[in-house]
């Protein structure tokens, strides 16, 4: 029988350059998939074969807690928001991607999307997803270098790290809604005046990514970075009639405002997305029994 | 010598005014704090996941009624706060006592049988504040009130059941749901919404001369519905202390009882529903 690996034992690394964090992850998956397709010909009715049509890929996805004690640049947060702040920002095509680590197993990944949610008096949780292409970069030293830079690596075993404590009992560390302030997001009406009242919003950013393909080697010679696009869902109780053909802009024509999201102290520590250009580009009312009418707006940004 | 407190220096003040005849409290609340456990967890560690309330319990004998021109909706005081509006008080045990605000009441019930003083039972939940602190710019409603205490022989009852059938005993309760509106970045509701409808149960417990139990199927012939009223007298008096009068409650189900060594008895429940 396999060893048998316990939750505890199974943290989730990511390294991103040189620097690592364990996340406090509440769950993780790990898939490595290859696309075999069948092949057949006329004058024969069974199959020639099943042949691969497509590089072998990997899919890492894990939600965890959204820490604010992290790596970070300049902010305070945790290496995903880092890692997907650095993309967003990025002006290099070329990426490099992030090492992600559970169980045993190990890839190079990278990041397709990262997400996560604000709500009242909740702890907020965040998810990530990374693929895996492998590359295409051998290294010569190794002796079996055939198998290198496969996008899943390893056998399952015991982690030997873990999340780093700071030995406070109480969570101050991670993303909450009590004093999370999310008023730069809420509608606000003029003639009458009427503001919105914020009850939670969900942040979610994909990434697309281009891996580039030769013939002659299964795996990308590299991979590019193209594409962003933010989205943010806001929770409240205004319904915004006023939606322009165009968009409405968010916090004046440049659309630049920021996301912060504070821990369990009410004080300026606080993890902070910048989004720019955002626009409304929806908004939707629902009314159920025994609740109020709630409204949810969509905001979207593209970097 | 460890020291105990009785129920002399045990006291209930709603909104400034001391709530009379208590029977029982029971106030508690239970934490929020969830274990934080993750993938490869090597540390104890907590955070609160939820609103935090409280809930208060409180059973008391009807002793006493406010003042008929306290600008109440009912002279029988905790009735009142089956409403819109919360109330705030402090418990007193020795000399210590705990405060809580934002108190909304959820369920209301009001029982008398033979040779009781009607019970008055009460839970409420708390959305403010609960445990340390001191009340501060909060109505204190002191209303003037004074002993008046009904009795079983001095009550009645308006169905037409009962000039030949005994009322052995009867119970009505009161639900008035509450929803709680939160919003991100604060640990208090920004409002309670006072849901509807309100539900109302009464129950009684007779012995029966000719009451007869109706068909259990919805035939509309057979449907009952009764508009109830029960009126509390001062004991050995025509005084009218209270008045509990409901419309059209729907008979929703009966029960019959009978044994070698008692009477035969019957209970049956009447129910309705408020909307505000």
């Amino acid at each position: 029988m396999a060893d048998l690996i316990f939750y505890d034992k199974a943290a989730v690394k990511v390294t991103v350059g040189s620097t690592s964090e364990v996340l406090l992850a509440s769950d993780c998956s790990v898939s490595f998939s290859s696309s075999v397709q069948p092949l057949y010909s006329i004058g024969k009715k069974g199959s020639l074969g099943q042949f691969p049509s497509a590089a072998r890929v990997g899919e890492i996805s894990f939600s965890f807690l959204t820490s604010m004690t992290g790596v970070h640049d300049g902010q305070p947060g945790n290496i995903i928001n880092y890692l997907a702040s650095g993309i967003k920002g990025s002006i290099n095509s070329n990426a490099s991607g992030a090492v992600i680590q559970v169980a045993g197993l190990s890839g190079s990944g990278f990041l397709n999307s990262y997400s996560f949610n604000i709500a009242s008096n909740s702890v907020s949780t965040s998810s990530a997803s990374f693929t895996l292409f492998g590359s295409g970069e051998v290294d010569p030293s190794a002796a079996a270098s055939q198998f290198l830079n496969l996008p899943i690596t390893g056998r399952l075993g015991n982690s030997d790290y873990a999340p780093i404590s700071d030995n406070a009992r109480l969570a101050t560390g991670i993303g909450h809604g009590r004093f999370t302030n999310l008023n730069d997001f809420r509608t606000e009406l003029t003639g009458p005046t009427s503001n919105g009242t914020v009850f939670g919003a969900d942040y979610s950013i994909s990434f697309n990514h281009n891996p580039v393909y030769k013939v002659g080697q299964e795996f990308p010679t590299c991979t590019y970075y193209t594409t962003a696009s933010e989205q943010m869902t806001v929770t409240e109780d205004i319904f915004n009639s006023g939606l322009s053909f165009s968009g409405t802009n968010v916090n004046g024509e440049a659309g630049n405002v920021n996301l912060n999201v504070k821990g369990l102290i009410d004080n300026n520590v606080q993890m902070q997305i910048g989004m720019s250009g955002v626009k409304q580009i929806n908004t939707s009312a629902s009314a159920g029994l025994d609740d109020i009418v709630r409204t949810q707006k969509t905001l979207v940004a593209a970097y | 010598m460890l020291g105990r407190i009785t129920r002399e220096a045990e006291s209930l003040t709603i909104n400034g005014s001391g709530i009379q005849g208590v029977q029982s409290i029971s106030a508690n609340y239970a934490s929020t704090a969830q274990f934080l456990n993750n993938l490869g967890v090597n540390d104890v560690k907590y955070a609160p996941q939820g609103p935090q309330q409280a809930t208060i319990d409180v059973n008391t004998l009807l002793t006493h009624t406010l003042s008929p021109s306290a600008p109440t909706l009912s002279t029988e005081m905790m009735y009142g706060f089956t409403g819109d509006f919360p109330f705030s008080g402090v418990v007193n045990h020795g000399s210590k006592k705990f405060i809580f605000t934002e108190g909304y009441m959820q369920s209301y019930s009001v029982s008398c049988a033979i040779g009781e003083i009607p019970t008055i039972s009460t839970s409420s939940v708390v959305y403010g504040q609960f445990g340390t602190g001191d009340l501060t710019n909060l109505p204190t409603d002191s209303y003037p009130s004074e002993i008046n205490i009904p009795s079983y022989s001095s009550m009645e009852i308006n169905l037409n059941e009962f000039t030949t059938n005994r009322v052995l005993s009867f119970n009505i309760d009161v639900a008035t749901p509450r929803i709680p509106i939160y919003a991100v970045g604060l640990d208090v509701p920004t409002g309670v919404i006072a849901a509807t409808p309100v539900e109302v149960n009464i129950s009684f417990d007779i012995e029966p001369d000719d009451y007869e139990i109706k068909n259990m199927r919805f035939v509309p012939e057979q449907t009952v519905f009764k508009d109830t009223t029960i009126t509390l007298k001062k004991n050995n008096s025509d005084t009218t202390l209270l008045t509990y009068s409901f419309e059209d409650m729907l008979l929703t189900s009966e029960s019959f009882q009978g044994s070698s060594n008692s009477n035969a008895s019957i209970n049956f429940n009447l129910r309705s529903f408020i909307l505000r």
